[in-house]
């Protein structure tokens, strides 16, 4: 299947879905580092639903961090 | 005399933005020379194993406590209401904070908000717990409808973000400070200088929010340190009493016993 980080194509070759958490780790994240937020096409996934959210073909992952703003 | 937004008191009447300084240090020394307490931010994309944003964030809590202050996280980049609700539940979870500077852009050429889908978005986060600062139009009506949704604060814009162009329809601001007397109104977007934001205060509005006219000053932090005093000194002005304009002259020199030559 494939899955995006952040506009990224990750093709994972064995699997039909995983959590997300392990698709962050994919994308060098460390599930419990505090300064991200996740959400999976478009919808937020608390830190407290990573393990039991699933990440399917074709879905999109979207980690955001602080940045400045007006 | 205190800025009061959702129950919390502020010394300050002055909101700032964080973006756009030539450095995090200058960032800094302008937003203590300001007076502001409440700091606005963002969230984007970015790879965390890069850690540039807790570098960000770590530097902007430092500053927000040595101010005794608060985060204002923004929904910048939003197009729609779904966007900027999934948006304002990932700022939730970073910063710690149900209040949100409610941002839902409608056109790329002047990012006017889009009024729709602002109303559709300030409704559901309200329900959702969200202490929302929407940024607006200054269009009466949507103002209204926002304020009777929940929204105890409501921020029309002077002028579109980041033109410096200062109070485009003074009109409108004043007529919705004229019927939303018990809204928090803080004039948000398009203010260049320091006079933009003390007409805004003599109107009766309860504060500024901007960033592009500190940051992109020559010294940004002597322009932070002159909106503070124009705001101060247009809140001052407001609260006195300033008198009726009158069609004709009068002197201010009492006229009796003036010298003889003016007698016939």
């Amino acid at each position: 299947m494939n899955i995006h980080i952040n506009g990224k194509a990750y093709p994972l070759s064995n699997e039909t879905h995983i959590s997300v958490s392990s698709a962050l780790t994919l994308h060098f994240i460390e599930p419990q580092q505090s300064t991200f937020a996740v959400a999976l096409n478009g919808d937020f996934v608390g830190k407290s639903d990573y393990d039991t959210t699933m990440v399917k073909n074709g879905d999109s992952l979207d980690v955001l961090q602080p940045i400045q703003g007006g | 005399m205190s800025l009061n937004i959702y129950g919390q008191n502020l010394d300050s009447r002055l909101l700032i933005g964080s973006a756009l300084y030539p450095s995090p240090q200058v960032m800094k020394q302008a937003i203590l020379a300001s007076g502001s307490q409440v700091v606005t931010l963002s969230l984007k994309r970015q790879n965390p194993a890069e850690q540039a944003g807790q570098q960000i964030w770590s530097y902007l809590q430092e500053i927000v406590t040595e101010v005794n202050g608060h985060l204002l996280p923004n929904t910048a980049g939003c197009r729609t209401a779904k966007e900027a609700v999934t948006l304002a539940k990932m700022s939730r979870e970073i910063f710690k904070t149900d209040w949100l500077k409610l941002e839902v852009i409608g056109d790329d050429y002047n990012l006017q908000p889009d009024p729709i889908e602002l109303l559709h978005a300030a409704e559901q986060l309200i329900n959702d717990g969200f202490k929302v600062l929407p940024y607006c139009t200054d269009d009466l009506v949507l103002c209204q409808r926002l304020y009777d949704l929940g929204c105890e604060v409501i921020m029309p814009w002077a002028s579109p973000i980041g033109t410096g162009k200062g109070l485009m329809n003074p009109y409108n601001l004043e007529t919705i400070r004229l019927r939303l007397p018990d809204a928090t109104l803080i004039l948000d977007a398009g203010i260049g200088k320091p006079s933009d934001a003390c007409l805004a205060m003599e109107m009766g509005y309860d504060g500024v929010l901007l960033n592009s006219a500190v940051a992109l000053a020559d010294n940004p932090v002597l322009m932070a340190k002159a909106f503070g005093q124009a705001l101060q000194a247009g809140e001052h002005g407001y609260v006195a009493g300033i008198m009726q304009q009158r069609q004709t002259a009068h002197p201010s020199t009492p006229t009796l016993d003036t010298p003889f030559w003016h007698q016939n």
